[in-house]
């Protein structure tokens, strides 16, 4: 019994101490960390891998430039997981050379980590967590780049109505970035006077669509509108043209990859995607960073939100680089921002949103994502 | 009487205290706040481990208890109540829901029994995503212009990482306590008979179906406190983070730790949870990935080659040993 | 509508069934809950995937779907059945003289190593399933059925008319039901019943691997966590019809798929995955033997 007793005491001290440990060999000079916060490990890992890419980009050339700073990312995985972002950003704010974090993915992760970074005072900016809450915490720390989704369900209402369509079927995977979408379109497209003849949640991984699709086609939609991921967006697709349910799929930022179409197959042409942000082939200073992108990481497609996570990164650089290290000062400065970057202008409002709403429409046109009219 | 084991433990939480207060002047939010966690998980696996190790009774469902003592305190903080009153209800509307699914299982078989507690964990989960009205869904709660209402002690209010360490400690070390008293009771022999043998024990006069009842909703308790603490440390909370496989991480610890053993699944804690986040501090992520694969494996492993655990329990390596 | 609902929950249910065949035909042999028999499922997928990337290279058999289907069945069926053979022999085996709970904890760990083994090694996302098979839709009046739909249910019900005509007619079969009566008995009597044991786990997990390559033709897409669902849903047919009955396994399946189907389109789609935990708990509960009576005995 005492030696066991003896035994956890130990572990318990040699424990409190190995990251003590870790942590004391920083080097000399002025080394300047931003912390990156995503999903790299688990079901989005790809999104997340992106985001890494995007902030490395941000992060070399700042350094190529710079003499007298040497910024260096710290990448941390959440695993899309709350309690993982919460330990993750612990971690971040016993760091004293983290001056900024770039994340969380997933609003779900987001909203409790804002808590721990605004406790510490720390600036937080979310390239891609859409939830409208996240903003709306009082938190003085916390921005995002990206728009949220009450404009991005409501701008596909608007243009939907336009194209002269009356009747949707709307369905929902239950998360809280694809309810919230799908509330969001409803709310639109209601106040429009559309008809919305279904409001539908499926589960998370499942894929058997068709009992819920087959009551959907005695309805007689003119579109199926779906808050939620590809995976599920891509067999409910597909499990409505075998039905003979052919009307096209209308989602949000989250269908808009080529998996996707991978496993939608042509079942997918004609379905369509919001994504937010101009495209990025049509701002100039974009076609330079798409072209860097292909060169350092050749053989990874790039994701949805690599772009933000790239600006956000060097909004974050950029005040470092003007304001120092004082962590109060760098929240005063991005609050006042004026950032031309490769998603547009980037300014924030009161509450830390982006003000830049701009939102882009693409259909599947010949197996691929396509701007359309 | 203040024999010298006794010496020992009351040593070994004041350097707990000290090493925690250290670790706030440092500024290592991060150790404290696994340490916290790692608080949080010894609770519940004291819960669990009552119907597994003490009683023999697999419960694969054991995660939602700590879902609904989550969210009771999430919905009951947000209309305005204070945390000390919170706590005794959301035991109660624990217990209740333990109650209720308890009373028709102690007639079933152990296997069904732990199949009828996993489909609980699910349906608990799919309820607190789906029903909006209640429970906010997948946004989780507190919703937008919510808030969950920070603890008060007399006129002192917790803030800092610290303090909550030290509520959960506070917390942890009175559950140790509680349920050592009961297992050396009358009660607490009474699980061990049922868990080896149940006939047997049913012959010698002990009420069985009373007794593993009387376990199976008292092991919420735990569960329950775990979940309003959380809630209040965190303040947030939504479905996704209880799983089926959190439930099974559970089993893990107790399994792996020692069933039936305090200092086990004490133990079972530190490898499972404490771990892999300080290895993560030092190997970098990527070895999170093979955390899962590895437990897999030494789960099987240990089953066959070490049924008691890697601390078993005294009375139960006797019981192994002399069967053999 | 509702006819096209029936034909629905029918092919899901025909996959239910030869999932619910592994649990059951284990359960009546060994009285457990094979927890891994999900993965194992999972696994036939994956199998099944990558032998038909695979034929797609090999020249003879590019334009013959007929034989491409039928060697990725059978050798599908036969790597999962060795992997049930062999997860018995290693995680099971020494544990047949434990109590109840071990070998379910230890199936449990086989079930997590399994999930993160093919997480890591082959991907963490969903893999779109090649689309080999020609689907062709029929029209009868308002009712759309397709090809692939009438191929999965006269695949399961073959399987099942050629299962139970093994086990009442044959040798082997006989062997099987007098293990899963009485093991020492059987012992007793000549039978090997290691070998009729490590048959049961052959038989059971190439069925659960077949309808691993059913769902992936049928959904097109596969992911290392699909089997924990269908695990479970298959579990609850074959405790519906009762648990260690193979007939019961079967109308199980079927009754579970048609119930889904008609609960997701008349009450709720959210809740779907509700009404199956429900009926679990509640047969569990109300009437363990399920539909048919469980055919096995108390362990003493």
């Amino acid at each position: 019994m005492r030696k066991i007793l003896c035994f956890v005491l130990i572990s318990l001290v040699c424990v409190s101490f190995v990251s003590c440990g870790v942590k004391k060999d920083v080097k000399e000079g002025k080394v300047v960390k931003v912390a990156l916060v995503c999903p790299l490990t688990g079901d989005i890992a790809a999104m997340g891998q992106g985001m890494k890419n995007g902030a490395t980009l941000a992060i070399e050339e700042a350094n190529q430039t710079l003499k007298e700073i040497k910024f260096e990312l710290l990448a941390l995985d959440d695993r899309a997981d709350p309690k993982e972002a919460v330990n993750a950003a612990n971690q971040i704010v016993s760091d004293k050379d983290v001056c900024g974090v770039v994340g969380h993915l997933n609003s779900g992760c987001s909203i409790p980590a804002s808590a721990v970074y605004n406790r510490h005072n720390l600036v937080m900016v979310s390239p891609a967590s859409t939830n409208p809450k996240l903003t709306q915490q009082g938190f003085t720390n916390v921005f995002r780049t990206c728009t949220t989704d009450d404009v991005q369900g409501s701008f596909a209402a608007d243009f939907v109505y336009k194209k002269e369509i009356k009747g949707v079927a709307i369905i929902h995977d239950k998360t809280p970035y694809g309810q919230g979408l799908a509330e969001e379109f409803q709310k639109t497209f209601q106040n429009l006077r559309g008809k919305v003849l279904c409001f539908e949640g499926i589960s998370l991984g499942d894929r058997d669509f068709k009992a819920l699709l087959i009551k959907i086609k005695g309805l007689n939609p003119q579109i199926i509108y779906f808050g939620g991921m590809y995976q599920e967006g891509g067999l409910i697709s597909k499990q409505a043209k075998e039905l003979g349910l052919n009307v096209p799929l209308v989602g949000g930022d989250g269908i808009y990859t080529g998996e996707y179409i991978k496993i939608a197959g042509k079942s997918s042409e004609g379905d369509m995607a919001t994504m937010i942000g101009s495209p990025p082939d049509k701002l100039p200073k974009a076609k330079d960073f798409i072209e860097k992108y292909k060169t350092k990481f050749p053989d990874m497609d790039m994701q949805p939100y690599d772009p933000y996570t790239y600006d956000t990164t060097n909004i974050i650089i950029e005040a470092v680089k003007n304001i120092g290290q004082d962590k109060g000062k760098i929240i005063d400065y991005i609050k006042n921002i004026k950032y031309d970057g490769i998603i547009g202008e980037t300014r924030f409002d009161e509450k830390g949103d982006t003000l830049n709403k701009e939102i882009t429409c693409y259909s599947v046109k010949d197996g691929k994502w396509q701007i359309s009219e | 009487m203040l024999n010298k084991r006794k010496m020992l433990e009351i040593a070994l939480i004041l350097i707990i205290i000290i090493i925690a207060y250290f670790l706030h002047i440092e500024q290592e939010f991060y150790s404290l706040h696994i340490l916290s966690l790692m608080g949080i998980y010894v609770l519940l696996v004291l819960g669990l481990n009552m119907v597994i190790g003490n009683t023999g009774l697999l419960d694969l469902g054991f995660i939602a208890f700590y879902a609904i003592g989550a969210y009771s305190a999430a919905l009951l903080s947000i209309k305005g109540l204070s945390f000390w009153i919170i706590l005794p209800i959301s035991i109660l509307i624990t217990g209740f829901f333990r109650f209720l699914l308890g009373k028709p299982l102690m007639r079933l078989r152990g296997d069904y029994l732990a199949i009828v507690t996993l489909g609980f964990g699910e349906i608990t989960r799919l309820v607190l995503n789906n029903w909006d009205y209640l429970t906010n869904g997948p946004k989780g709660l507190p919703g937008v212009g919510e808030r969950i209402q920070p603890i008060k002690l007399f006129t002192f209010t917790f803030t800092q990482e610290l303090h909550y360490f030290y509520l959960i400690l506070f917390f942890t070390v009175g559950s140790i306590f509680a349920i050592r008293r009961v297992e050396r009771s009358k009660i607490g022999r009474a699980f061990v008979a049922i868990r080896e043998d149940e006939t047997a024990a049913e012959v010698s006069g002990i009420n069985t179906s009373d007794i593993k009842l009387f376990s199976f909703v008292t092991s919420s308790i735990f569960a329950a406190i775990a979940g309003v603490i959380y809630v209040h440390w965190i303040g947030f909370v939504s479905p996704e983070s209880f799983t089926f496989w959190e439930s099974v991480f559970l089993v893990c610890m107790v399994v792996l730790g020692g069933m039936g053993n305090l200092l086990g699944i004490i133990f079972g804690v530190v490898l499972l949870v404490g771990t892999p986040e300080f290895l993560r501090v030092t190997l970098g992520g990527e070895f999170v990935l093979y955390r899962m694969l590895i437990f897999g494996l030494l789960m099987v492993i240990l089953v066959i080659f070490r049924p008691q655990g890697i601390i078993p329990e005294k009375r139960r390596t006797l019981e192994l040993v002399s069967e053999k | 509508m509702i006819f096209q609902q029936l034909i629905n929950g029918i092919t899901l249910g025909g996959i239910y069934a030869l999932i619910a065949l592994g649990y059951t035909m284990v359960y009546g042999v060994l009285l457990m809950i094979n927890f891994a028999h999900s993965e194992i499922f999972m696994a036939g997928a994956f199998f099944g995937f990558f032998l038909l990337i695979s034929f797609s290279s090999i020249p003879f058999l590019q334009n013959n779907l007929f034989l491409q289907l039928l060697l990725a069945f059978l050798i599908s069926m036969s790597l999962t059945g060795i992997l049930g053979i062999i997860i018995e022999r290693f995680a099971y085996r020494p544990l047949r003289k434990a109590s109840r709970l071990t070998p379910l904890i230890s199936a449990i760990g086989v079930s997590i190593f399994l999930q993160n083994l093919f997480m890591l090694v082959v991907s963490p996302q969903a893999k779109p399933f090649p689309e080999i098979f020609p689907v062709k839709n029929f029209q009868f009046g308002v009712l759309s059925v397709n090809s692939l739909q009438i191929f999965i249910i006269t695949i399961s019900i073959l399987l099942m008319v050629v299962l139970n005509y093994f086990i009442k007619q044959t040798k082997l079969g006989t062997a099987i039901r007098a293990t899963s009566s009485d093991v020492e008995t059987a012992a007793l009597m000549g039978i090997n019943t290691n070998s009729v044991i490590s048959l049961v786990f052959f038989i059971g997990a190439g069925l659960g691997g077949i309808a691993g390559i059913l769902v992936g033709m049928y959904y097109g897409s596969i992911k290392y966590n699909m089997g924990f669902i269908y695990g479970i849903k298959a579990f609850t047919a074959a405790v519906l019809g009762g648990i260690g009955n193979i007939p019961g396994a079967m109308i199980g399946g079927y009754l579970l798929g048609v119930l889904e189907s008609l609960g997701c389109a008349y009450i709720s789609s959210a809740y779907k995955d509700v009404f199956a935990f429900i009926i679990l708990i509640l047969v569990l509960i109300i009437k363990p033997t399920g539909i048919l009576g469980e055919r096995v005995q108390e362990k003493c």
